[in-house]
């Protein structure tokens, strides 16, 4: 999800420390991460949260979408038990992150896997999965690694943000919009093909039924549900009856030349 | 949306705990168990298409549904308008902070001027 634009001309220098390195790997997360964590700190104190439960939360829960969430909820009032409840549906998503981790990380230690799995997250899985896939030297401790510094980054991003919002006074609907640009950014990463744009089509007409249905966030999860059934079996058939089918050709990630007309159609 | 929660930060505190539980199982589970054993095929390929989903529902969520009745509206036109420009610039930057700083920046000069 985290894919910068290539950056062809980096040798690797054998002998930089590895904290270098990978620091080096994780630093356009960490820097993106700032204004996010800021925002979300922001919203948290504007929910209640006090500074301290603000790092905590950071830490324990450490997912951007979780965070604004909670803060959403909280300022309307929502209970205890929804409010978990929705987390667990938005944290489902992980189940599909470290299942396709796995593979990489086959006989690490217990111990490891914990710990790995604690601070793993959205973005750190890209940059981790994208360097489990083309280098062969990366391995769970540098990976691991990885997820330290953009935990660390985080946490103290939404610290920060929340000393801001004590301090000053910030229009919030549009600090929350920071999270909805947060999903559209992560949605047109994901765009692999002509068939996930269809998938997006369809999962937002569903989602919207399903939540004027269903009268609260469960709608979501139904949607999702249904909508990675109908993509799963469409990509399933056209593969099999339709192999050339144009539906799943690639499209290629841009540099600044191609036209932008495919990624238009996901707007909403 | 009214600004004012009445939790004290003891709930705080229990909703970030039950938050780190659901959060963790589903993270630590896949992980333990296909770290030992292969992930079924159609598993995976389903899994592929949750995220989009997923992410597609929430902006859905946050743009077109009004958050306390559930029922769609069209009137978020300053959202409207900055998810498409932030959609363009995600695709040719492919940054994520870019991104979101110029939604930012889209939907609080757009606010001034529609809303």
């Amino acid at each position: 999800m985290n894919k910068r634009r290539p950056n062809p001309k980096q040798v690797p220098d054998p002998n930089e420390p590895l904290w270098r390195s990978t620091l080096r790997v994780a630093m356009p997360l960490n820097l993106s991460y700032i204004p996010i964590g800021l925002a979300c700190g922001i919203l948290l104190h504007a929910a209640g949260f006090n500074t301290l439960l603000t790092g905590l939360v950071s830490i324990l829960i450490f997912s951007g979408g979780a965070q604004f969430l909670i803060a959403t909820m909280l300022t309307i009032n929502s209970p205890l038990l929804s409010i978990v409840l929705m987390l667990f549906f938005l944290e489902l998503r992980y189940a599909l992150l470290s299942s396709s981790l796995s593979p990489y990380l086959k006989g690490q230690s217990n111990r490891f896997l914990f710990a790995f799995a604690i601070s793993l997250n959205d973005e750190n899985y890209a940059i981790n999965y994208l360097k489990f896939a083309t280098d062969k030297k990366w391995t769970g401790k540098e990976a691991l690694m990885v997820e330290h510094y953009s935990l660390l980054f985080w946490a103290v991003s939404n610290v920060i943000g929340s000393l801001i919002g004590s301090a000053l006074k910030i229009d919030l609907g549009v600090v929350n919009f920071a999270l909805t640009a947060l999903f559209l950014y992560m949605i047109v990463m994901q765009i692999k093909n002509r068939l996930t744009i269809v998938i997006c089509l369809v999962s937002g007409v569903l989602a919207a039924v399903c939540m004027m249905l269903t009268k609260s966030t469960l709608g979501l999860v139904i949607s999702t549900i249904i909508a990675s059934l109908i993509g799963f079996f469409l990509e399933t058939t056209l593969r099999k009856h339709l192999p050339a089918s144009h539906w799943l050709w690639k499209l290629r990630s841009p540099g600044a030349k191609k036209s932008t007309v495919e990624s238009e159609s996901d707007a909403n | 949306m009214s600004a004012v929660n009445t939790w004290n930060s003891t709930q705080h505190f229990w909703l970030i705990i039950l938050g780190f539980c659901v959060a963790f199982v589903p993270r630590y589970l896949p992980l333990m168990l296909f770290t030992k054993r292969a992930i079924p095929e159609w598993f995976n390929e389903w899994m592929k298409f949750v995220p989009v989903s997923l992410f597609t529902a929430l902006v859905v969520k946050d743009i077109f549904i009004d958050s306390a009745t559930y029922q769609i509206i069209f009137t978020h036109f300053s959202e409207m308008i900055a998810a498409v420009i932030v959609v363009v610039i995600a695709y040719r930057t492919r940054s994520m902070a870019i991104s979101v700083i110029t939604g930012l920046i889209a939907v609080f000069l757009l606010s001034m001027f529609i809303a």
